[in-house]
């Protein structure tokens, strides 16, 4: 009988000893939010000693943590009985501590998942409710770091190395989903196809590099122009293609006027040379006529040609 | 698809223990939330991959006036494991605030908190009851949003998926004079349907 109630109390205090040092932080507190219980990970992450926060109210001892919102969190554990979580992506952490590995670790304070489990008593009513702390600050900055990693792959994917506009493919892309969008809301789109006139000349003349410049340039005047929610891409070698999305023809030919001035005032200077040169433009504005976005290419490039034929260094809007 | 995985007695039973469940949810939501809480009437199915994919197709994508969330949460217990997963259509998140009184018009974190919070609450009430007639007890893992860190598609195309089969609860819930609605599908796993069906069996003896 004594040698079982000796392993009894031997049972008691290993369970005692992994609590208090398991790398997991405890904190028990009642319903007024007073805390019951502070385990070492606490301690010393916190550094504040049990005898400083026991019998504290959770909010006194730690100002930082939002009250209102702990508040709702705690109550559903209290009346539904129910384990309540908090993620590092919603809010990185509750307690703010700093990093484990102080000269290694790369964020100024541990990430933290957290999960609040409700504490019955003998009689089934819950009194109490655990926070259980987790540190989640590997976890959280590899996929950060991952996300960012992505979201920049995406954007290289997406971009015309040259100019730094859309390349091709994404463009083409938003092109359809334009005109889907177009499909559904009938809101405006006008669709621009211009290119540089003479280019192979300019090209023969003073070489690729003079030529990659001129492209450049016309990128740089069109960034200048785009409004937001414009998409503007290099389509082909000297062609470019923008879509104005909510604009209708007429105002896509206030926009190409505005762009063919713009190009046709500018001189550029490359590889000692400089030279002036200007750009064809064609419009074509989303109608119901048109049945799939090859269509509406099409248009805007026959605005292109007309626009080449009836002398270049202009712009020609079909209707 | 033939469900031939339960018979008709065990689907009956099966959704009669999520129907008492899903009663005492509604009135435990009712005392934390002190709203009245529209339930449908829970509907069993099997279901397999394909399936899953077109219900989480629509996830994250706007359509005209809505964008669909969608939470998932595993649990498990007594041999059974699973996961919740709540979609929130036509959920007004001024709304979901009003609900779980935050105070302010939540930014867009807080908006997905918002989202983790109803989905814990209302997986933990339902789960919470089917576990307590299945005389166990589940353990919940955190809530995740669907398609934060992956794109869904990307998800349910590859396809290494485990399972070839899933039971599947679908619940609707609607809450009166909030614009909020979502489907609670609480899919069974494959490898624990036996468990479940052991379970079952002994509430039908």
């Amino acid at each position: 009988m004594a040698k079982k109630q000796t392993s009894l109390f031997e049972d008691a205090h290993w369970q005692m000893d992994i609590l208090q040092n398991i790398d997991v932080g405890l904190v028990v507190i009642d319903e007024n939010y007073i805390i019951d219980v502070w385990n070492s990970f606490m301690q010393n992450h916190s550094g504040k000693a049990p005898e400083a926060v026991l019998g504290k109210s959770l909010f006194d001892a730690f100002p930082e943590l939002p009250e209102t919102w702990f508040r709702h969190k705690a109550q559903s554990v209290f009346v539904l009985q129910n384990t309540a979580f908090t993620t590092w992506e919603q809010r990185p952490y509750l307690f703010r501590f700093p990093h484990y590995r102080p000269i290694t670790g790369t964020t100024e304070y541990m990430y933290q998942n957290s999960s609040i489990i409700p504490l019955a008593d003998s009689n089934g009513a819950v009194k109490h409710i655990c926070l259980i702390i987790y540190d989640v600050t590997d976890t959280a900055v590899n996929k950060l770091a991952q996300q960012q990693a992505n979201q920049q792959l995406q954007a290289l994917s997406r971009t015309d190395h040259l100019t730094g506009l859309f390349n091709r493919g994404y463009w083409e892309l938003r092109l359809i989903q334009e005109f889907k969008r177009f499909d559904r809301y009938e809101q405006p789109s006008s669709l621009l196809m211009l290119d540089i006139d003479h280019f192979k000349k300019i090209n023969d003349t003073y070489g690729h590099t003079v030529g990659d410049e001129a492209i450049r340039a016309v990128s740089r005047v069109i960034k200048e122009q785009l409004r937001n929610l414009d998409i503007a891409g290099r389509y082909g070698g000297e062609e470019f293609g923008i879509i104005l999305t909510n604009t209708n023809g007429d105002g896509a030919y206030v926009f190409a006027e505005r762009l063919r001035t713009n190009i046709e005032k500018l001189t550029i200077f490359a590889e000692g040379h400089e030279i002036k040169f200007t750009i064809s433009i064609g419009i074509a504005e989303l109608d119901n006529q048109l049945h799939d976005h090859r269509q509406w290419i099409e248009k805007a490039d026959q605005g292109l040609y007309r626009s080449k034929e009836t002398g270049r260094n202009r712009v020609t809007l079909l209707p | 698809m033939p469900d031939y995985l339960l018979t008709e007695d065990q689907r009956d039973c099966l959704q009669e223990i999520t129907n008492v469940a899903m009663g005492q949810a509604g009135s435990h939501l009712a005392r934390l939330l002190d709203v009245f809480v529209v339930l449908s009437i829970p509907h069993v199915s099997v279901l397999n991959p394909t399936d899953i994919a077109m219900a989480l197709q629509s996830l994250n994508r706007e359509t005209p006036n809505d964008v669909v969330h969608g939470v998932c949460q595993g649990f498990i217990g007594g041999g059974i494991a699973g996961e919740a997963m709540l979609i929130f259509h036509e959920t007004d998140f001024n709304d979901l605030a009003r609900l779980l009184k935050y105070d302010k018009i939540p930014d867009e974190q807080a908006q997905y908190e918002l989202l983790m919070d109803t989905a814990n609450v209302l997986n933990g009430a339902c789960l919470r009851g089917i576990a307590e007639q299945l005389d166990t007890h589940f353990s919940f893992g955190p809530p995740m949003l669907l398609g934060q860190h992956c794109n869904i598609t990307d998800l349910l195309q590859n396809n290494n998926m485990k399972w070839k089969q899933a039971l599947v609860v679908e619940i609707n819930y609607s809450i009166e004079a909030h614009k909020i609605n979502c489907d609670l599908l609480l899919v069974i796993a494959e490898h624990s349907i036996s468990g479940l069906i052991e379970k079952l069996n002994y509430l039908l003896d």
